[in-house]
């Protein structure tokens, strides 16, 4: 009995460990004071308010490789800014919201979203060749349009829309608990990975196929 | 023993349950930033206010200070440093340059620093979207090159990186703490 008690123990003790030790090496898992860090004085540049983000796929894309997880290949990285919600009112008809449904919205904040694709993809049917592209939506109640546009390294707002090349409909989740910051992140699915985009109460999900 | 062996559950399952969530990501603790040459790039284009191409773009992470001493404290002197915080430092050019007389193809590369007192070892290096300086190998540099340490009165909270336009091209700036250093890069 006595060996099944520290066999417990060593369980418990290495779960515990291995926990705190992934917080510390991802380093980024924490409750941010956004007004202490606008509050440090800095001569040169400020830190944005709504700052900048990468998600990957494979996710965490780099802290696997940085542990030893070398047989992972890159399919995508996206870069966007972070927005808060700040009691505002986001997605609604007046266009006094944030997000107003039926006009561009840049999907983050300040820069245009971006993702690059290491690999040719299929979303919604159409091939979408490797590369990079700007992501962007446009918001209604029931549905948001996703479009792929290859105006890159540009700013969010005023997107070219006659460099879209490709958009497709989806429908609008409910999104629980409600989240303060917009969040863009992949998740793996039988096919390939979502890319789920959520910022309050809703979110939408954007399947993308591998091509084996 | 029962009892004991109850509490050992309700652990074990409490520590998997910290576990299983978070899919969501919150934000970092070193935000990232994103600077270009021309700076503000992006806006110059939505306003039509471009005058030269796209030089260079770099995207970086940037830590507090918070109190602490950072060079030859949180950053080690002689050590390789990710030149920011969380993935590594990634500059891309989008036309050939020259940094100390060696020529850098355009494209993306990851960047590195050896903190001295006197100088920073500035490191490009052809590794890519890897966190830290964990994966760092010196066999794939593209160059290195020294850049002296200047100190200033004014103290930055924040890690900065920021183009400015330079003598035939442009410069790297970058500072934290009470230190900051210059790297000219030319497009002739």
């Amino acid at each position: 009995m006595l060996k099944l008690q520290s066999v417990l123990f060593t369980i418990i003790f290495t779960t515990l460990f291995s926990c705190k030790e992934k917080s510390v090496i991802k380093n980024n898992i924490a409750e941010t004071n956004i007004d202490s860090l606008s509050k440090n004085k800095n001569p040169y540049i400020q830190p944005d308010q709504s700052w900048l983000d990468i998600s990957w796929y494979p996710v965490d894309y780099p802290i696997e490789k940085m542990k030893g997880n070398d047989s992972l290949h890159l399919i995508a990285k996206l870069i966007y800014s972070r927005p808060h919600k700040k009691g505002r009112i986001l997605f609604a008809e007046s266009k006094e919201s944030l997000c107003a449904y039926g006009v561009p919205w840049r999907l983050g904040a300040n820069e245009a979203t971006e993702i690059e694709l290491f690999e040719n993809v299929n979303i919604a049917g159409k091939n979408i060749l490797k590369g990079t592209y700007v992501i962007y939506c446009i918001p209604h109640a029931d549905r948001w349009t996703i479009i792929f546009n290859s105006n890159i390294h540009t700013w969010g707002l005023h997107i070219n829309q006659s460099k879209d090349i490709f958009k497709t409909d989806l429908p609008v989740q409910k999104q629980e608990p409600a989240l303060e910051d917009f969040t863009m992140v992949f998740k793996e699915n039988s096919n390939g990975a979502d890319l789920i985009m959520a910022w309050d109460n809703v979110k939408t999900v954007l399947p993308i196929v591998f091509i084996k | 023993m029962k009892k004991f062996l109850l509490i050992c559950s309700v652990a074990l399952f409490c520590t998997i349950t910290i576990f299983a969530q978070s899919t969501i990501p919150a934000l970092a603790k070193s935000p990232m930033f994103m600077s270009t040459y021309p700076a503000g790039f992006g806006i110059l284009k939505i306003q039509d206010k471009v005058t030269e191409p796209l030089a260079a773009r770099i995207i970086y992470s940037r830590p507090q200070k918070n109190n602490r001493a950072i060079f030859g404290g949180l950053v080690e002197y002689n050590k390789v440093w990710r030149f920011g915080a969380n993935e590594n430092t990634e500059i891309e050019f989008f036309t050939d340059v020259t940094i100390n007389n060696i020529k850098v193809k355009k494209g993306r590369y990851s960047m590195f620093a050896i903190p001295t007192k006197e100088k920073w070892t500035l490191i490009i290096n052809k590794d890519l979207n890897s966190w830290g300086e964990y994966k760092y190998e010196q066999s794939k540099d593209v160059l290195r090159v020294d850049a002296p340490v200047q100190t200033s009165t004014e103290i930055a909270e924040v890690f900065y990186i920021y183009f400015d336009k330079a003598k035939n091209g442009f410069a790297l700036n970058a500072g934290w703490d009470n230190v900051k250093i210059t790297l000219p890069i030319s497009m002739k």
